[in-house]
């Protein structure tokens, strides 16, 4: 048995993409998820196998979220759409599987095969995704889209994954690994990703260590590891 | 040779009177090409004054008087013809019988006659095309001294005794020839003169030019057709007074109006060479009647004989032609010439702006059917998607859900009509809408609230469909929490607005798909509704977004 997550905005969409997984008996449907947050989230507790995406969805589109799956979670994507040629093109383009609604059995029979024999070979799916431009996080019950470009820096503690910008702290499902891999932000600590147009000064201390001072005031450390780095990105 | 320069003087007397003849009101009727009886009857007691006052100014010479008594019954006649001259001349020469003298009735006599001569000349110009030349002063210069050599002719055969009648010639006859005929020529000239400046004030007439325009504008803006070319042809052959008008396309007669409609019919192709060289040619011809002769092809009997033909144009291309035409009996009016021509010209331009709001018009249509065809796929799989899933759960729901799929198409393929009611736009939405209701479930709302009374407002078609597929599309569907569209319609300071908001508040001016149906949605309107109707976006992020439309009552009132 397969562990899968349908997302879908549709709930008529999900409901008949069920059924059909269930049909098959090579699925067991761990989650459904209505837009790309839930499915975040969902992903991150569940560690699906194999992941059934629509791609219109409301704010963040199935190639957003693409994106923003820590690869370590990475399930292999199946995409569900009901129409886009650019879309269809680009599964093609970067060896996606996709299902066209309405769905056909005898198509998803295709895909079963294909998915069983990709987990049978322990593929580790990578996908190419689009630069995060917009970094989704929660703020007291609700959804905020935060721009890269206003971000200062993200950092990670046991609590999770914060970013931080001019107008307050916002907790994020994104993984640092994904923000450094696919948004404008540069590894500078472990737990801290910087934005390098918001860096002021790097102050140096003795044991090679050395901390960020940020142009709103606030500062991070740099580590070892990351300064030579950092250094030649600002043409040190 | 005393007697010579009295008689200029004499002369000279004339010619101020000529002078502030031709000032007053009085010269009207000289300024119409065809003198109606009324004008001949005006003109009968001034030449027969003109004549009389000869006799008066006149000089004693020898028991008679030397006199320019012949001005007045030549010019008569050579202006008015045989009959005017005759009675003016038979005036005069009555006149001059009662104050006696021995050549009382030679002279009577005479003065009919040359009277009678100057009727001749005006006859033999008519006859020959030629009364163009009435008002030249050589005519009226040799006609004079015609008349006055007939005059001493009858002054000799008639007068007794002869010795005293061939003294008298002897003395007057020099003088009185040369002092009539130049006098008659200057007094032409005068007239000549005054006549020019009355065509020329009458050709920049622009009242009427004005009534014209404004008259036949308006019907234009319908089109370029036999109906619309009819009233045209109408308006300019009562504005004008020609004897008839004609307006044809580029290959056949649509609308004649005036004499030989008879036998020059609407919808037969166009016969005559003159209008096919002015449609081929692109150019203005006038066949004045005289030098240049229109011959009718279709009937000998047909009385036209002087023609304007002004091609009409849009955009340097020939599309027909307007023909003002003048009978034999008339000569053509500078004035017409100048005002068939500017027709032509007002009408062309007229026509090109026409052409270009048919145009504009297909245009919109064009991306109208563009919209209709792009009755987007993702909709339809979409649709059939959810429509197959709920056939599982509830197969009736899904077999109203296919009902309104099918309508909703067929609807969008459907030709429609420009206007359609605002019940039927919402039927056309309703369809559409159940649709989506299935697909979003407890996601959207949709809330309508239209006065009753505004079922029946007429809208340009497709107006709503767009409006309420966008709110959805564009808003709703973006929305994470629940979606709300409304659709009202009420009045407002007698326009009727209709509004449609979703509360998603996405609307984005620089996202080109959003803004494209309102586009087409709001020219339309302004093109179909007039002045005043249109549309306009209210968007407050993340909250709502409403479109309005406005249109004034009247205009949508069926």
């Amino acid at each position: 048995m397969m562990r899968a997550l349908i997302v879908d905005d549709e709930v008529h969409a999900r409901e008949e993409l069920q059924v059909l997984l269930e049909e098959t008996r090579e699925f067991h449907i761990v989650g459904n998820c209505a837009n790309a947050f839930e499915a975040l989230k969902a992903i991150k507790r569940e560690r699906p196998e194999v992941l059934f995406l629509d791609i219109q969805m409301p704010i963040l589109s199935g190639f957003e979220l693409l994106s923003m799956i820590d690869e370590d979670v990475m399930p292999i994507v199946v995409f569900v759409t009901a129409y886009d040629e650019y879309a269809v093109k680009a599964f093609e383009e970067n060896a996606l599987d996709y299902l066209l609604k309405p769905l056909e059995k005898q198509r998803l029979a295709k895909t079963v095969h294909k998915l069983k024999r990709m987990l049978g070979e322990g593929t580790r799916p990578a996908y190419e995704g689009p630069e995060i431009k917009r970094i989704p996080c929660v703020s007291s019950n609700r959804i905020k889209l935060i721009d890269t470009s206003d971000v200062e820096y993200v950092r990670s503690d046991i609590a999770g994954v914060y970013v931080v910008c001019s107008y307050g702290e916002f907790y994020t499902e994104l993984t640092l690994k994904v923000l450094e891999a696919r948004a404008n932000l540069i590894r500078c600590h472990k737990q801290y990703l910087a934005n390098i147009d918001r860096v002021d000064e790097i102050i140096l201390h003795e044991n090679l260590l050395a901390d960020m001072q940020m142009k709103s005031g606030r500062s991070i450390p740099v580590s070892r590891r990351y300064l030579k780095k950092i250094k030649t990105q600002l043409g040190l | 040779m005393g007697v010579l320069f009295s008689l200029l003087q004499t002369m000279a007397v004339f010619l101020v009177v000529a002078y502030i003849y031709s000032k007053s009101p009085w010269f009207k009727p000289l300024t119409n090409e065809n003198l109606s009886t009324r004008d001949k009857v005006y003109l009968y007691f001034f030449f027969s004054a003109i004549s009389m006052m000869g006799t008066y100014l006149g000089l004693p010479v020898h028991d008679a008087l030397a006199n320019t008594r012949a001005i007045g019954p030549v010019l008569a006649g050579i202006i008015g013809g045989p009959i005017l001259g005759i009675s003016v001349g038979f005036t005069g020469g009555l006149h001059r019988y009662f104050f006696g003298g021995f050549t009382a009735f030679s002279c009577g006599l005479s003065t009919t006659t040359e009277g009678l001569i100057g009727g001749l000349v005006h006859l033999y110009l008519f006859r020959h095309n030629r009364l163009d030349q009435t008002f030249r002063p050589m005519v009226a210069f040799f006609t004079t001294m015609f008349a006055e050599i007939v005059q001493m002719a009858i002054i000799l055969a008639v007068s007794r005794p002869f010795a005293d009648a061939l003294a008298l010639v002897k003395v007057i006859a020099f003088p009185m020839i040369v002092t009539s005929s130049a006098g008659a020529a200057l007094f032409m000239s005068i007239i000549r003169d005054q006549r020019n400046t009355y065509d020329k004030a009458a050709a920049t007439f622009s009242a009427k030019a004005f009534e014209i325009a404004e008259r036949t504008l308006s019907i234009l803006g319908k089109g370029f057709n036999r109906e619309t070319a009819l009233d045209i042809a109408n308006i300019i052959h009562e504005e004008t007074g020609v004897a008839a008008v004609a307006i044809t396309d580029a290959d056949q007669v649509l609308a004649f109006v005036g004499d030989g409609s008879d036998h020059h019919r609407p919808d037969t192709p166009i016969s005559s060479p003159l209008t096919w060289q002015a449609i081929s040619e692109n150019k203005v011809i006038f066949a004045d009647g005289i030098r240049d002769q229109y011959t009718c092809s279709l009937s000998p009997k047909c009385q036209l004989n002087s023609v304007l033909i002004v091609p009409l144009t849009i955009d340097n291309d020939v599309i027909g032609a307007i023909k003002l035409y003048e009978s034999r009996t008339k000569r053509f009016l500078n004035m017409n010439i100048s005002l068939g021509e500017g027709i032509a010209r007002l009408l062309s331009n007229q026509l090109l702006l026409s052409r270009y709001e048919e145009q504009k018009n297909l245009l919109v249509m064009a991306e109208l059917k563009l919209v209709q065809a792009q009755v987007n796929p993702h909709f339809l799989f979409n649709s059939l998607n959810t429509i197959i899933s709920i056939i599982r759960q509830d197969s009736d729901r899904a077999k109203d859900l296919l009902i309104h799929l099918s309508n909703f198409f067929r609807k969008n393929l459907k030709r429609t009509n420009e206007l359609s009611t605002l019940e039927e736009e919402l039927a056309r939405v309703n369809s559409y809408l159940e649709i989506e209701k299935a697909r979003f479930e407890d996601r959207l709302i949709v809330e309508i609230d239209t006065e009753p009374s505004l079922l029946n407002l007429r809208v340009p078609t497709f107006t709503l469909q767009p409006l309420v597929e966008n709110a959805i599309k564009h808003g709703i569907s973006n929305m994470l929490g629940q979606g709300i569209a409304k659709i009202r319609a009420y009045r407002q300071d007698g326009f009727a607005i209709i509004e449609i908001e979703d509360n998603a508040g996405t609307f984005n001016e620089k996202k080109s798909d959003h803004g494209l149906g309102i586009e087409i949605v709001d020219k339309r309107i302004r093109f179909l509704m007039g002045s005043g109707s249109g549309t306009s976006i209210t968007c407050v992020p993340n909250e709502m977004t409403r479109v309005t439309i406005r249109m004034p009552m009247e205009a949508s009132r069926i």
